[in-house]
């Protein structure tokens, strides 16, 4: 007699990947309106993952519809790859995938990062994931999702200018911490995800592909290569990077790069390049590639940054 | 150190280890004991993870040391590649083999108020004799006169006969291609068929609080539980070679209904909120088919958004946001610290602060002026030279 058991089939492997062909398929043809809508926010299904809501599923969905065999992953957190979500991230995409890793951000063609982009400049043909919590840059003065869809429909962005004036008014300049908001292509403002300030400007007129998705929220949109991505400010008082300058990395010696700031127990505190690949390269004195910000501290498209304007 | 700046993969698989080693080796048997013991605790963990499979359930309740949140994300996670092979057929409240159901809206119904099984009318005393090996004795269930009825007609179906709610409106649509939340991109005002998928797969505790905000006070209604039901449904399929019927195999199932007279404004008639959901779970029942009824109401309290609602209850993402806040924030800390430094340094002179604080005085004109003599791509250095002038 034919057990139940043998008309079921055997117990399948995951899909190659993890996702399934439709979730594939869905997320591409989802990344790739974005890209023709720069900066708009297009919804998409979002699949559960065998990782915490929260903790870089959107992006890990992007990275899972993009990654194949021959595929180069770099994941990072807070800039370092040994962190250990980047960690347990990056160990779950090799394992679906089988791509290779690296924590050289000059030879990856997927970076996955969570609140931060590196210091080299990326190329043509890299793509950058950006995981996000919040991608909505209107929540903190829309709540409603539906009217803030209507007001990005309308390029109603009055109130966010409103809130940069308030904080010029109170604090004669703006005091927006991550996730400064930017305009791209002159037409959606976009939320850059919570990156510092001090990476803003990468996403300008950059030859590499930036995906940004949020897995909770369920919204993924782009910056297309060579896009114009400009982060709100008023003409007469311009957007500022975080103030670093005298930092000094501990360990490479670097300075003018994105630093952590390290609290010792005298009280004072100690300084070190918070994009641990690129410090990798200094302290072995590998060649590097490239970086947005000079020596000097000075950004590579000449006059995109300005010089600081405090009103009286 | 958590932020591991050597050895993050090493960290994270002796924590790992450290978990398991902690919560005991998961067993075969293990696994039988909570299946067969804790059939609430399954059916919770099987109807917020959206997946009726109580072998699974039992196994990731056993995997997580109990953790509710892990055990749900677990079964999610393995439920979101599942093929879909092919759709049920629907059913009615008539279809369910029904072994409770009660009505507080009237005395007496149509097929008459079945207690079933329930602690409901119990005394919560903690049986301690069962600590010392004394097994409790249990009354053995008292066999019926007659058997239970096949089915029960439901309870809305005399109100509708009545003239006192509108007809149910049959939707022929193909299961198949109904809205689904779970592989839909989720948009507002959502279609009825995402809200009720929505809530079928909700967080209990988060469904609740909302619901009881709603029924405290907060609410527009005092709901009116019209049904609830708890029972079996048969799965039926259709034979893709045949085309004959069947059934696939049986389901705990469990749905309630609330109605109120306000709500639509008008006072013709009852307005119902219906929640069902894998699994018996009667709070969330209640408590679900109460916000099912009053999430869109042109009212701002968020148990009446149904984007509010939505949201706010979803296991696997409310839990998952909140703990992602253990995950390092460094970088965004700095950023803000920054911004909490120039505040300081600018507005209340705090001179110990960056050096752009010291440049207290400059009117913007000088800064503007002092900061053009630097090579203006040198944004960052700019404002060194601009303090240095300053000060």
């Amino acid at each position: 007699m034919t057990a139940l058991a043998d008309l079921a089939h055997p117990r399948q492997d995951y899909s190659y990947a993890f996702l399934d062909a439709s979730a594939k398929r869905e997320l591409r043809r989802r990344i790739l309106k974005a890209v023709a809508i720069p900066g708009y926010q297009v919804p998409y299904a979002s699949r559960e993952l065998p990782i915490a809501r929260g903790w870089g599923t959107g992006g890990l969905q992007a990275s899972l519809a993009l990654v194949g065999p021959e595929s180069v992953v770099k994941v990072i957190d807070q800039g370092a790859d040994d962190s250990v979500n980047a960690a347990n991230l990056r160990r779950f995409i090799t394992r679906m995938s089988g791509a290779a890793t690296t924590t050289d951000a000059a030879r990856a063609s997927i970076l996955q990062s969570r609140h931060r982009i590196p210091e080299e400049r990326l190329g043509a043909y890299q793509t950058l994931v950006l995981q996000v919590p919040d991608p909505e840059p209107l929540r903190g003065v829309q709540s409603d999702i539906s009217k803030a869809h209507e007001m990005h429909a309308d390029s109603d962005y009055g109130q966010l200018w409103l809130l940069l004036y308030e904080q010029l008014v109170r604090f004669r300049q703006y005091v927006q911490g991550a996730s400064y908001p930017a305009l791209v292509n002159g037409r959606y403002v976009i939320s850059p995800s919570p990156i510092p300030r001090w990476d803003n400007p990468k996403l300008h007129q950059t030859p590499s592909l930036t995906i940004l998705a949020a897995g909770r929220e369920k919204r993924l949109y782009t910056v297309p290569p060579y896009t114009n991505v400009i982060p709100l400010e008023f003409s007469d008082v311009p957007f500022q990077v975080e103030d670093q300058r005298g930092w000094v990395c501990r360990t490479t010696g670097a300075v003018n790069k994105f630093m952590n700031e390290l609290p010792q127990s005298d009280g004072s505190a100690m300084y070190e390049l918070s994009d641990s690949g690129y410090a990798e390269k200094l302290k072995n004195d590998l060649p590097t590639a490239p970086t947005y910000y000079d020596e000097n501290g000075g950004f590579y498209h000449d006059g995109y940054l300005k010089p600081p304007v405090i009103l009286p | 150190m958590y932020v591991a700046a050597k050895g993050g993969e090493d960290a994270i698989q002796h924590a790992e280890a450290l978990y398991h080693a902690l919560n005991g080796t998961v067993t075969p048997e293990l696994v039988h004991q909570i299946l067969d013991h804790m059939p609430y605790l399954v059916d919770r963990v099987m109807g917020e993870g959206s997946l009726y499979a109580p072998e699974l359930a039992a196994l990731a309740l056993a995997q997580t040391g109990g953790d509710l949140y892990e055990a749900v994300l677990l079964l999610r996670a393995y439920r979101s590649t599942q093929p879909r092979i092919a759709y049920a057929t629907a059913i009615t409240a008539a279809d369910l083999l029904t072994v409770r159901r009660i009505s507080a809206a009237f005395k007496d119904i149509p097929g008459g108020q079945v207690l079933g099984p329930t602690l409901d009318y119990s005394h919560r005393i903690l049986d301690l004799d069962a600590l010392d090996g004394i097994a409790p004795t249990p009354t053995a269930p008292a066999a019926a006169d007659q058997p239970a009825p096949r089915s029960y007609p439901a309870v809305a179906d005399w109100l509708r006969g009545q003239g006192l709610m509108p007809p149910a409106q049959p939707d022929p649509t193909d299961p198949a291609d109904l809205p689904d939340v779970t592989t839909d991109a989720v948009l507002f005002p959502a279609p009825r068929a995402h809200r009720l998928q929505a809530l079928a797969r909700s967080e209990t505790g988060g469904t609740l609080a909302l619901g009881y905000a709603s029924m405290r006070g907060y609410g527009l209604v005092h709901p009116t539980v019209n049904e609830l039901r708890l029972g079996y449904a048969e799965v039926g399929m259709t034979h893709p070679l045949t085309g004959e019927p069947f059934s696939a195999g049986r389901a705990r199932l469990s749905f309630g209904e609330v109605v109120n007279s306000g709500g639509s404004g008008d006072k013709r008639g009852f307005a119902l909120g219906f929640t069902a959901t894998l699994g018996w779970n009667e709070v969330k029942l209640i408590a679900g088919s109460t916000l099912d009824l009053e999430m869109s109401a042109s009212d701002p309290h968020p148990a009446h958004t149904e984007e509010f609602v939505m949201y706010h209850t979803e296991p696997v993402e409310s839990s998952g946001f909140c703990i992602h806040f253990k995950l390092p924030h460094y970088v965004t800390f700095a950023s803000n610290l920054d911004a909490v430094r120039r505040v300081a340094s600018l507005i209340y002179g705090e001179s110990e602060s960056v050096s752009v604080g010291t440049h207290n005085n400059g009117s913007s004109a000088d800064t503007a002026s002092a900061a053009g003599t630097h090579n203006n791509a040198s944004a960052v250095h700019d404002a060194s030279a601009v303090s240095v002038e300053a000060s």
